[in-house]
C-alpha cells in the first residue's frame, strides 16, 4: 500500500509539472502584455494598457484580423456544410469502396500542413492562379475537413436508423427526412464543429503563409512581427486571441457533451 | 478534395523529377539532395529530432493519461483533461515565442536564478535542437495524453480488479492490461506527433534557430530565397515518403481491428 501512494504522489507531481510547463509561456505572455517596458526582459516595469490600444489602432493588425475573420468564417461554414453531407453518406449508406473513401477523407490529417501549403501553391500557380486569400480558404478547408467529418459522423452514427426508416415508410422523401430528422438532431454538433473548425482555421499559419501574397492574415502578421524585430503588441494580441479561442473552445466542448 | 488535395501532391511529385533548367525527366534532384551536406544533414537532423520528440512525449504522456484515468476522481477527470488540452487553442507560434523569452540568455530563467542565488548563469539552451525537442515534446504530450486517455477510459475496470484478486501488482496491471488495451491510442498519438514534428516550421525556427535548419525550414528558404521549385518539391516528396513509412503502424492497427471482428 505504501508503494502505491508513492506512485500516486509521483503522478501528482508529474501532472503539476507538465501543466505548469504548458501554462508558463501563456502566463508570461499575459503578464508582459501589461508591461510598459519596450523590451521583453525582467524586471517588470509598470502596468499599462498601451499595447492593447496599439493593437486596436494599428491598421495592419486590424486588416489582418478582418482578413482572418473572413477567411476562417468562410472556411468553417464551407467545411461544416460539406462535412455534413460527407458524413451523412458515409454513415447512412453502404457501398463498395466505402472504407476506402473513409480513409481517403481522413488522409489530410496525416499530411503536415507545410506539405498541403507547398503542393497547393505549386499546383495552383502552375495553373495560373495568383496567391490570394481565396486560395488560403481552399487550403485551410482541406486541413479542417477531416476534423469536421469525424465529429459529425460520430454524432450521426448515434442517431437510431429506424427514425429515418419510419419517415420513409410514411412517405417522406430522402431529402425531407434528412432535413427534418438528421439536421435537428445534429444541431449542437454542427455548431460545435463550426466553432472547432473556425478556431483551427483562425490560428493556422503555414498554409496561409504559402498561399497568400499581399493580403495577410493575423497569424502571418504575428509571425512577421516576431521575426523582424519584436513588437510588444504581439503579447496583447496573443492574449486576446487566447482568451477568445479558449472561450469558443470550451463552448464547443460543452455543446459536444450536450449533443 | 481530389482537385485540391490529390492533384497537388502528384504535381509536386512530378516537379521533383524535373530538371530545374531544361524541364526534362531526371532523378538528379534526388541525387543532388543527398550529395549536398546541408540537405543531407538537415534530413537526418529532422528525423533524429522527431524520434526524440516522440520518445519523450510517450514517456511523459503514458503516466499522465494513467493518472487522469485511474488516479484522479471521476468528478475531476474532465476538468483535469481540459486543463491539459486547453492550450491547444492558443496560437502555437506565440507559445513558442514565449518560450524564447523564458529560455534566452537574458530571459526569465537566468533572471530568476540571478535574483534568488546571486549567480549569473548561462543557459545555452535556446537555438539548439534540444530547444526544438523541448517545444515540440510539450505539444506531443498534450496530443498523446488525449488519445491515450480515450483508449484507457474504455478499459473495463473489472479487469483491474481481477488482476489484484489473482495476486497481481501494479506492474502486472500495467504490463498485462493497460498497455495492450491502450495500444491503439498510443500508436495513433505517436504517429500524429511524429508527423507534426517532422513537418513543423514554427518551433524549429523560433526555438531551434536558423543555423541548423530542419527540412521544413530548408524547404521554405529554398522557395522564398532561390525560387528553386524542383529542389523544394524533392524535399517535400522525401517528407511524404518519411510520413508514409511512419503510417505503417497505423495499417497494422486497421488489420488488427478487422481480425478481431
Amino acid at each position: 500500500m505504501k508503494n502505491f501512494s508513492l506512485l500516486n504522489n509521483f503522478l501528482y507531481i508529474l501532472f503539476a509539472t507538465i501543466v505548469s510547463l504548458i501554462y508558463l509561456p501563456i502566463l508570461v505572455m499575459i503578464v508582459f502584455s501589461f508591461n510598459s517596458s519596450k523590451y521583453q526582459i525582467m524586471p517588470f516595469r509598470s502596468f499599462t494598457t498601451t499595447w492593447y490600444q496599439r493593437v486596436i489602432t494599428d491598421s495592419q493588425y486590424i486588416e489582418g484580423l478582418s482578413n482572418s475573420l473572413i477567411v476562417s468564417i468562410s472556411v468553417s461554414l464551407f467545411a461544416t456544410l460539406l462535412a455534413f453531407f460527407c458524413a451523412y453518406s458515409l454513415v447512412n449508406s453502404n457501398f463498395k469502396g466505402k472504407s476506402f473513401l473513409n480513409i481517403f477523407f481522413l488522409t489530410p490529417l496525416v499530411v503536415p500542413l507545410i506539405l498541403i501549403g507547398i503542393s497547393l501553391r505549386f499546383y495552383l500557380s502552375s495553373k495560373g492562379y495568383e496567391p490570394s486569400l481565396f486560395l488560403v480558404a481552399i487550403g485551410q478547408s482541406i486541413f479542417v475537413m477531416p476534423l469536421a467529418i469525424l465529429n459529425l459522423s460520430n454524432r450521426m452514427s448515434q442517431i437510431p436508423k429506424n427514425l429515418e426508416e419510419a419517415a420513409w415508410s410514411l412517405g417522406s422523401s430522402r431529402l425531407r427526412s434528412m432535413f427534418e430528422i438528421i439536421l435537428p438532431s445534429c444541431k449542437f454538433s454542427l455548431i460545435a464543429t463550426f466553432i472547432l473548425t473556425f478556431t483551427f482555421a483562425f490560428d493556422e499559419f503555414i498554409i496561409a503563409y504559402f498561399l497568400t501574397n499581399f493580403s495577410i492574415t493575423l497569424p502571418i502578421k504575428i509571425w512577421t512581427s516576431l521575426v523582424t524585430g519584436f513588437d510588444p503588441a504581439i503579447n496583447a494580441i496573443g492574449t486576446i486571441v487566447f482568451l477568445t479561442s479558449l472561450t469558443l473552445g470550451i463552448i464547443s466542448q460543452l455543446l459536444f457533451l450536450k449533443k | 478534395m481530389t482537385f485540391f488535395f490529390i492533384f497537388p501532391v502528384f504535381h509536386t511529385l512530378r516537379l521533383s523529377f524535373l530538371d530545374s533548367n531544361t524541364g526534362v525527366f531526371t532523378l538528379n534532384n534526388y541525387f543532388a539532395f543527398f550529395a549536398k551536406d546541408i540537405f543531407y544533414d538537415s534530413f537526418f537532423r529532422t528525423l533524429k529530432m522527431s524520434f526524440f520528440v516522440i520518445f519523450f512525449s510517450v514517456i511523459l504522456a503514458f503516466p499522465l493519461a494513467y493518472f487522469i484515468c485511474f488516479v484522479v476522481k471521476k468528478k475531476f477527470r474532465t476538468l483535469a483533461l481540459l486543463i491539459l488540452v486547453a492550450p491547444f487553442w492558443t496560437s502555437f507560434t506565440i507559445r513558442a515565442f514565449s518560450w524564447q523569452l523564458i529560455l534566452s540568455d537574458k530571459g526569465l530563467v537566468t533572471w530568476f536564478v540571478n535574483k534568488v542565488t546571486g549567480y549569473e548563469i548561462k543557459l545555452n539552451f535556446l537555438y539548439s535542437m534540444n530547444a526544438s525537442i523541448f517545444g515540440l515534446t510539450l505539444f506531443g504530450v498534450m496530443l498523446i495524453t488525449l488519445l491515450l486517455f480515450n483508449s484507457m477510459i474504455t478499459i473495463d475496470k473489472r479487469l483491474l480488479e481481477a488482476n489484484s484478486d489473482l495476486g497481481g501488482n501494479k506492474f502486472t496491471e500495467i504490463k498485462n492490461i493497460i498497455l495492450p488495451l491502450s495500444l491503439p491510442g498510443l500508436i495513433i498519438g505517436t504517429v500524429l506527433t511524429f508527423i507534426i514534428a517532422v513537418g513543423d516550421y514554427a518551433v524549429p525556427t523560433l526555438l531551434g534557430g536558423g543555423f541548423k535548419p530542419v527540412l521544413a525550414q530548408l524547404m521554405l528558404s529554398t522557395i522564398k530565397g532561390t525560387f528553386d521549385l524542383n529542389t523544394a518539391a524533392t524535399m517535400a516528396i522525401l517528407l511524404v515518403i518519411v510520413i508514409i513509412i511512419a503510417c505503417i503502424p497505423l495499417l497494422s492497427l486497421i488489420k488488427q481491428i478487422r481480425f478481431e471482428k
